[in-house]
């Protein structure tokens, strides 16, 4: 068919040509064709459409003119080559044939198999890239590709087993539509992400997701085994895993809200833990938007402590209160954990004292994120004391704290002393115009530090701009010690002079 | 772009500084404060320069760069500034709404705290007041028990009724005021859901927007960037051709000028050159001329050298005639030298050849003459031995007989002594003394007193003298020497004294330390010891001789001065004593034995001189080494002619012994040989006498013991029996002697 479709498509202007030469050969062998094949390209196509069926059979002159294309070919069966490719292709979900051919054919192969062949067949069998890029591509319309690793096949994978997870409902999904996946995708998933774990269904009459948010009234409180997909069989198949980013609820629920579709149970819980406990390849793990108590916040943690290879704990938009945190605060000692976010939680000053605590001498711990907690002065206190001492933190969070000005001031002394933070948030607090002024003067004498950020913490325009000016010097310190590293000591000593002249 | 700026920066600098330093005072410079000077001036300039730097890193380098690549790098910074304003005021915009949400829920926190704090509070209230109800209606049931009358019970109920239903009614508000709050709080989740999905809104509308935005002046400022790189490479371009066509221009007005003063150079080396043809032509004329002129001097030379030439070869072939005869008879005569030089060396030859034999023959005869010289030095050894061998044997048998003989003449002269003493007390009545003859003692052989060494005799002095000092009042004048035969001890042990103090040279430094912790008496000892070894001094006779020179020379020296006669009589016959210190040393013993008397007469006469003065007698110390030297001198040729003598020594004299053995027959002088004659006479006579006595005695007893028998006949015969058969017994008519 295609072959057809582009002759007669190449075909096109030559006709015009051929019909040219008809007519100049009607019109007579003389000087007349020079001129006229300029001219005719919009004339002709009229007389090329009646003169058609003529074409086909003038067979010289179809030759003649066709030459000019390089691609064509005058055999019309095409090689045995090409009808073995095809058939392979045509019978590859029977008989997969990939890896004897040559590397030529194999990809030609790859070029035209069809996207819809079952896991079962390809998974192993074809690496190749551009393959599962046509399979992504076809099932999802927005790919971000660098989001898994630059793989398309890892991609395809882990969204599909992320697809599966997010739409199984224990109790009426067969369990082993995952474990069946299990062999063919345990090499290529790294991360899995699921946003969303349906409760199981409480009238088995009802069939799908969709219906299933209807059904739940609030009149009937007390459901008694509301426990989600157990990952425990899945993570421990997974060899590569290394992300496990988890939201125990309900995505889209609209106005179909209801309490328990959002209820992390305690057994849940358990085989979490227990889950990555057993994991020991993971190096991030996030539970987030989950309703985490404390008690399942120190399950969870408890868990967690002496793990070999984990660098970042993420348990925002959680109920954690103080006792998680002293939790966290333990498990930072307790394991090689880089990045702590405990973000939107119930965290007050005993549990930031406690962190700031465990904070004061360690040394992995880069960024640390307690964003709408209510640690307030007494916690924010404790924190910059910690901070005067530590020397690894980057990236503090404090936004929605409560924070005022006593906080301020002591913040000012770390960044007077401190030479490892670059990233310091207060936004959304009670600083105060003075508080401002303190942190103003702490910046003063501060070199490392790149983003600040003030807003909406009652500070004066001025400081804040006058901050600002600071931390932008400060950047392009950084700019030119990237640059050029090797005059990093005379930048420094440089920056001494000049900031003191001015 | 940064570093060449900066090092572009730098140089200047370095230059100033060093031509600041040149100018200005020096470091080596002599004077301290221009030194000093010179380095507060570096140390300025070091700062002034690392300030440059520094600064230049940042601000100057910036500028320096600006200006060198202006267009570009001015876009592109700008751009940059640009873009990172843009993103970060994107981000800011971005996030924005975050933070505003956040406020927002902060807010809505605190207001639910509030509120929930209230309706806590407000419950609790209510559950205060709805209890004390309960309470009072329950109280009440208490009460209605008790009532009997129905219509008060009734009434009673009835309000209790009323109660219970305004309970219930309060209950309900509650509940319908709860229940209206849950409906206020689902239209307020719906209204948040609305504002969270218009706040996503707006969140995606302004990531968008800041997409495009940022997508827009990123292009913008790319475009920008481009822009100004071709302008300034434009710019470069035209600026760099500009550049070239002036460069070429020059080049080609300098190739011309080059053109034009190369053809005038070639011209004027043309004129030069021809010019210098000329001048060498004319040279050459006139060379030529000179040249030909020469040639012909020459060649007159020529034949004239021709002709001397010819008058030397005649000369000198007659020459070669001469000399080649004069060859001819030398070689005849070199040939003879030759024959003669063989025959000689034939001769010589044969002379050696003789010599070697003689040498070979008397090398032989030397040897055997040697052997046989050896064999006799054996022999004769061998003969020596034997006849000390023989001698001594013959000594001891000498000896032996000497002994045996002696005994055995000294048993005779004790029998002699015996009879001559019985002779005497016994026969002659006289008083007998034994005779006392030095002989008598003797034992053994007659030898000389062998000779005592110096050091015994030494040694002995010097114990008696100390003995001395002790008894020196009892024994003063006791000399029972058989050493100083002449000369009173003390002198002696003085002059050695002296002699030990001041010859300690001849004495060894070791022998010295290790006298140190010795007595005194001792320590001179030994001291003289050494220092007689080393003067040779061996014999008791050299001791002597050595103190008696001491004595002579110290009277040689008191005559001197005294001029008294003796003295000058005793350096006389010192004099003679070193004169004839070649005879045999028996002679100079006797002389010394002499001089000894002499000298014992002189110190008696020097003890008495002694007395009127003081120590005059003393030798002075100065003087001992002269004395010394002169002895040494002395005795040095004695020494020689001693050691035949010394063989002789060991020839016993036999004088002695025939005068010893004659005067033992002469033990008995003759006299009392006359007088034992006559006694044998008279005792021969005495003995006839006594033996003609001595028959007569015999004869006496022989008559008397035949009177006796007869006696006892006739007594037996009286006492017979027969005699008193008689009538008359005859015993009675005879008288019988009574016995």
């Amino acid at each position: 068919m295609q072959d057809t479709v582009t002759t007669s498509a190449l075909l096109d202007p030559s006709h015009s040509s051929v019909s040219t030469q008809d007519k100049s050969s009607t019109g007579g062998h003389t000087s007349s064709t020079g001129p006229q094949p300029s001219k005719p390209s919009s004339i002709t196509p009229v007389p090329a459409k009646s003169r058609n069926p003529n074409s086909g059979a003038n067979f010289h002159r179809m030759r003649r003119i066709i030459a000019e294309d390089p691609e064509w070919s005058l055999a019309i069966v095409p090689l045995l080559t090409e009808l073995c490719i095809q058939h392979i292709i045509k019978n590859f979900q029977r008989n997969p044939i990939l890896k004897q051919l040559l590397p030529e054919h194999q990809q030609k192969i790859l070029n035209h198999l069809s996207p819809n062949l079952p896991l079962a067949v390809t998974a192993n069998l074809i690496d190749d890239e551009n393959y599962w890029l046509r399979c992504c591509m076809q099932r999802w319309p927005v790919c971000h590709v660098a989001e898994h690793g630059g793989s398309w096949k890892r991609m395809f994978f882990e969204r599909h087993l992320e697809n599966l997870l997010k739409h199984f409902i224990p109790g009426t999904t067969d369990p082993a539509v995952i474990l069946d996946l299990l062999p063919l995708c345990r090499n290529y998933v790294r991360r899995v992400h699921v946003d969303q774990f349906l409760p199981p269904v409480r009238l088995p009459a009802q069939p799908q997701t969709g219906d299933r948010s209807d059904s739940g009234s609030e009149g009937e409180m007390e459901e008694p085994a509301v426990d989600h997909y157990q990952l425990g069989d899945l993570v421990a198949g997974l060899s590569h895993l290394e992300e496990l980013d988890l939201v125990y609820g309900v995505k889209d629920c609209g106005m179909n809200f209801e309490w328990n579709l959002f209820l992390f149970t305690y057994r849940d819980c358990h085989s979490l833990a227990a889950t990555i406990k057993a994991c020991h390849t993971l190096k991030i793990f996030k539970l987030t938007r989950s309703k985490v108590d404390d008690e399942k916040a120190r399950i969870i943690i408890r868990s967690l402590l002496d793990h070999p290879v984990l660098e970042e704990l993420d348990l925002s938009h959680n109920l954690i209160g103080d006792r998680g945190a002293r939790g966290a605060a333990k498990l930072l000692n307790h394991s090689r954990l880089r990045v702590l976010n405990l973000a939107n939680n119930q965290v007050r000053g005993p549990g930031a004292q406690s962190l700031a605590h465990a904070l004061a001498h360690n040394t992995n711990l880069v960024s640390l994120n307690l964003r709408l907690n209510c640690i307030e002065d007494e916690g924010g206190q404790a924190l910059a004391h910690a901070l005067l001492t530590n020397k690894c933190l980057t990236t503090l969070h404090l936004g929605g704290n409560e924070l005022s000005e006593p906080t301020a001031t002591l913040l000012s002394q770390v960044l007077a002393i401190n030479t490892t933070l670059t990233s310091i948030n207060l936004s959304c607090n009670h600083i105060g115009l003075d508080g401002g002024k303190q942190l103003l003067e702490g910046m003063s004498d501060n070199k490392t530090l790149l983003e600040f950020d003030l807003r909406l913490s009652d500070v004066a325009q001025e400081s804040e701009y006058l901050i600002g000016q600071a931390l932008y010097a400060n950047r392009e310190a950084a700019r030119q010690r990237a640059l050029n590293p090797s005059h990093f000591v005379s930048t420094i000593t440089a920056s001494g002079p000049e900031n003191s002249v001015g | 772009m940064n570093p060449p700026g900066s090092l572009e920066g730098l140089e200047p600098d370095a230059d100033e500084h060093l031509s600041t330093q040149i100018v200005e005072p020096s470091v080596h410079s002599d004077n301290p404060q221009e030194r000093i000077q010179a380095r507060r001036l570096r140390i300025a300039a070091r700062l002034e320069a690392q300030r440059r730097e520094a600064l230049g890193e940042y601000l100057d380098g910036k500028k320096e760069s600006e200006e060198d690549q202006s267009k570009s790098y001015k876009q592109k910074e700008e751009s940059r500034l640009k873009l990172a304003k843009l993103l970060l005021c994107g981000t800011e915009l971005v996030t924005n709404i975050q933070v505003a949400i956040d406020i927002r829920e902060i807010h809505r926190r605190v207001e639910e705290e509030d509120i929930k704090r209230q309706r806590i509070e407000k419950l609790e209230n209510e559950v205060k007041t709805s209890q004390d109800k309960f309470d009072e209606i329950t109280s009440k049931w208490e009460e209605g028990k008790q009532k009997r009358i129905p219509q008060e019970l009734w009434e009673m109920l009835n309000t209790q009724q009323l109660h219970c239903a305004g309970l219930l009614e309060d209950k309900n508000k509650l509940i319908s005021e709860l229940q209206q709050e849950l409906k206020k709080k689902d239209d307020q989740y719906v209204k948040d859901l609305k504002k969270q999905s218009d706040d996503i809104c707006l969140l995606l509308e302004r990531m968008e927007e800041q997409v495009k935005n940022v997508m827009k002046t990123f292009r913008e400022e790319l475009y920008h960037i481009e822009k100004a790189f071709e302008v300034e490479r434009q710019e470069l371009l035209a600026s760099n051709r500009k550049k070239w066509e002036t460069a070429l221009q020059a080049h080609n007005a300098k190739e011309l000028e080059y053109l034009i003063n190369r053809m005038k150079k070639v011209e004027d080396y043309e004129k030069q050159l021809n010019k210098q043809r000329i001048r060498d032509c004319e040279e050459y004329n006139m060379i030529k001329i000179k040249l030909e002129q020469d040639v012909q001097i020459l060649e007159q030379q020529l034949q004239q050298r021709k002709a001397v030439y010819q008058l030397n070869q005649e000369k000198l072939e007659y020459n070669l005639q001469v000399l080649k005869k004069r060859d001819e008879e030398s070689t005849a005569i070199k040939s003879q030298q030759k024959r003669k030089i063989n025959r000689l060396h034939d001769t010589l030859n044969n002379l050696r050849s003789k010599y070697a034999k003689q040498i070979k023959q008397f090398q032989e005869e030397n040897q055997s003459l040697t052997l046989e010289y050896k064999r006799l030095v054996t022999q004769f050894k061998e003969l020596q031995k034997a006849m000390r061998h023989f001698a001594l044997i013959d000594d001891e048998k000498f000896r032996e007989i000497w002994l045996m003989n002696e005994e055995e003449a000294k048993d005779l002269i004790a029998r002699a002594f015996d009879v001559d003493r019985i002779i005497h007390t016994h026969h002659l009545g006289l008083p007998w003394t034994a005779p006392d003859f030095w002989f008598l003692k003797n034992v053994g052989p007659i030898s000389q007193q062998p000779q005592k060494s110096a050091m015994q005799i030494v040694e002995e002095m010097l114990l008696r003298t100390e003995e001395e000092e002790a008894e020196e009042a009892a024994s003063e004048s006791e000399s029972y020497l058989d050493l100083p035969k002449q000369i009173s001890e003390k002198t002696a042990k003085r002059i050695l004294m002296l002699l030990c103090d001041e010859s300690g040279f001849l004495i060894e430094s070791k022998l010295l330390s290790l006298l140190l912790p010795l007595e005194q008496s001792e320590c001179y000892l030994l001291r003289l010891d050494a220092i007689f070894s080393a003067l040779g001094i061996e014999s008791e006779d050299d001791l002597y001789k050595l103190v008696n020179f001491f004595l002579q020379y110290r009277a040689h020296h008191l005559s001197s001065s005294l001029q008294s006669k003796p003295c000058s009589q005793a350096s006389v016959e010192e004099a003679g004593v070193e004169g004839t210190s070649m005879e045999s040393e028996l002679e100079l013993a006797e002389r010394t034995e002499m001089q000894g008397e002499k000298e014992e007469n002189l110190v008696e006469g020097k003890k008495e001189k002694e007395k009127t003065p003081p120590s005059p007698w003393v030798i002075h110390p100065n003087d001992v080494l002269k004395i010394l030297e002169a002895f040494v001198m002395g005795l040095k040729k004695p020494r020689d002619s001693r050691a035949p003598l010394r063989v002789q020594k060991s020839v016993r004299s036999k004088s002695k012994d025939s005068e010893y053995w004659q005067a033992l027959t002469t033990v008995i002088p003759p006299s009392r040989l006359n007088l034992w004659d006559a006694l044998y006479t008279a005792l021969e006579k005495y003995h006839l006498v006594l033996t003609q006595r001595a028959k007569l005695l015999l004869e006496n007893s022989s008559l008397e013991q035949q009177n006796t028998e007869l006696q006892a006949l006739l007594q037996q015969y009286l006492t017979a029996k027969i005699n008193s058969e008689l009538q008359v017994p005859p015993t009675q008519v005879l008288r019988i002697p009574t016995k």
